[in-house]
């Protein structure tokens, strides 16, 4: 009986570490910088357009992202576009700046999806100039390796003086926050795991552990700044205690502590989000969104 | 003993009061006002391309006078209505805005099939710009209207289900929103005149 409580919470903890998954059904998973779904592309002008747009992140911040599928399956590109952009978040967070070129094969569309932040200095008007005179072109005539390469350099061209990547601190502080939270959940984990131990050795000992630990982690872990997730953890060790009485009055042989699980719950929110990449193998969106700008045309 | 079962007592009362959704519910209102000021901008941008646009298909396109007119009348019409705060608590007033712009979509949808008449007005750059940003400005309306319809089932979801109902009918007593309905104007396919 007893270790079935424990179970029950390892249980809980875990399922919740899986909850925060979208339906993501429609956009594919986002490979890279170059996510040619429609084998558009020779080897070599992926590796360099990769390459070219890896440097341009590095030194604008700007994300920008090359999509082709082979078939829209009946919808239409700017509601597929739109879709992508929110499941892959390209661009940082606080500045929007993300370009997400889109190209259906089978029903000959291409699009230009723009960030919310790069909308000033590449409009409508111009992405549909990209499109109509640089990309459309050479599609039209089959060379679609410089069709989309030269689309990708006028991209770059036009969004290049909008954005500065950020000093090297920045980025060392984003991580710093991070860890914190990190170091709250094991402190978190923790502590649930003696209190369950000290709990199944003696009752009082459970109780101690359970009100002295979960506060203790969440005080060492957090600092001052997210004190309100402190509060939660603390909350959840008072219902872990409220618990245990409960539990008290309907089963005399008892089992002590406990409970803690309620204060967890919550600090898996605050986890998500964030992480930015920094070039080299690993690559994902920083958090940028789309309203709908852009444009779209046949080739 | 009696001073811990008053602090046990004290922390089940705070836990209470984050738990009835007190601050959740306004936070979700807050998020639909702010997915609404994006639905309006969005429309407000469209307005604003109309003159260009009427302008460039005059220059070319003098004999559809009754085309560009009811894009005109259309317009006063969606310029006309008064917007305040208080427009997303009423669903009338939702449905009279939602009106008013879908009458306005139809126009628009009716010009643009019209101008494939002219060959001319078809090459104009400048002509073949305003469309490219009325297409980039309709299709962020139809973002705007998606992402308030979302927000808005986030928000009345919230103060319907157990134990924010209970909060939401004593304390805050906010109203239930109106979503856009799928827009009809815009489907209607233009009628031919022969």
């Amino acid at each position: 009986m007893r270790f079935l409580y424990l179970k029950l919470l390892i249980t809980l903890l875990l399922s919740l570490l899986v909850v925060q998954s979208a339906f993501t059904l429609e956009a594919p998973p986002l490979k890279g910088r170059v996510n040619d779904y429609a084998s558009m592309l020779s080897p070599a002008a992926a590796r360099s357009i990769e390459a070219k747009l890896a440097a341009f992140e590095q030194e604008t911040s700007n994300q920008v992202v090359l999509l082709t599928i082979n078939s829209l399956e009946g919808d239409t590109i700017e509601a597929f576009a739109i879709r992508v952009g929110e499941a892959w978040k390209i661009g940082q967070k606080d500045k929007g700046n993300g370009v997400l070129l889109i190209l259906a094969k089978k029903e000959r569309k291409i699009r230009i999806e723009v960030g919310t932040g790069l909308q000033g200095a590449l409009p409508d008007i111009t992405a549909g100039q990209i499109i109509r005179n640089v990309i459309a072109p050479s599609l039209r005539a089959g060379d679609s390796d410089k069709g989309i390469s030269s689309g990708i350099s006028a991209i770059i061209d036009a969004t290049k003086g909008e954005f500065k990547a950020p000093a090297v601190a920045g980025k060392a502080a984003k991580n710093k926050k991070s860890n914190k939270y990190g170091t709250f959940i094991a402190l978190l984990v923790v502590g649930t795991i003696i209190t369950a131990m000290a709990a199944s050795s003696s009752r009082t000992a459970g109780i101690m552990a359970g009100g002295v630990s979960l506060p203790a982690a969440a005080g060492i872990g957090l600092g001052a700044v997210l004190w309100k997730l402190g509060i939660l953890a603390i909350l959840g060790g008072a219902a872990g205690f409220v618990l245990y009485l409960l539990m008290k009055l309907f089963n005399a042989s008892g089992r002590g502590g406990g409970g803690s699980g309620w204060g967890g719950p919550t600090i898996f929110y605050g986890g998500g989000g964030g992480g930015s990449s920094s070039g080299g193998d690993s690559f994902s969106g920083g958090g940028g969104d789309f309203d709908g700008g852009g444009s779209s045309d046949d080739w | 003993m009696k001073r811990t079962l008053f602090a046990v007592f004290g922390l089940f009362l705070i836990s209470l009061i984050t738990g009835c959704g007190y601050n959740s519910m306004q936070a979700n209102e807050e998020a639909v006002i702010a997915a609404w000021g994006n639905v309006e901008s969005t429309y407000q941008r469209r307005n604003d391309l109309i003159p260009n646009l009427v302008e460039v298909v005059k220059g070319y396109a003098k004999h559809e006078s009754d085309t560009l007119k009811a894009v005109t009348d259309a317009r006063a019409r969606v310029g006309s209505m008064q917007l305040n705060k208080d427009l997303i608590n009423d669903p009338a007033a939702i449905n009279k805005f939602q009106q008013n712009q879908g009458e306005l979509s139809s126009a628009l949808s009716r010009l643009m099939v019209v101008a494939e008449n002219y060959p001319d007005l078809k090459a104009n750059q400048n002509f073949l710009d305003l469309q490219k940003q009325l297409e980039g400005t309709e299709n962020r309306i139809n973002v705007a209207r998606e992402r308030y319809n979302k927000a808005v089932q986030v928000f009345n979801t919230s103060i319907r289900t157990f134990p924010n109902s209970l909060t939401n009918s004593i304390l805050l007593h906010l109203k239930r929103k109106e979503p856009f309905k799928a827009e009809e104007g815009a489907k209607v396919a233009p009628k031919v005149k022969f």
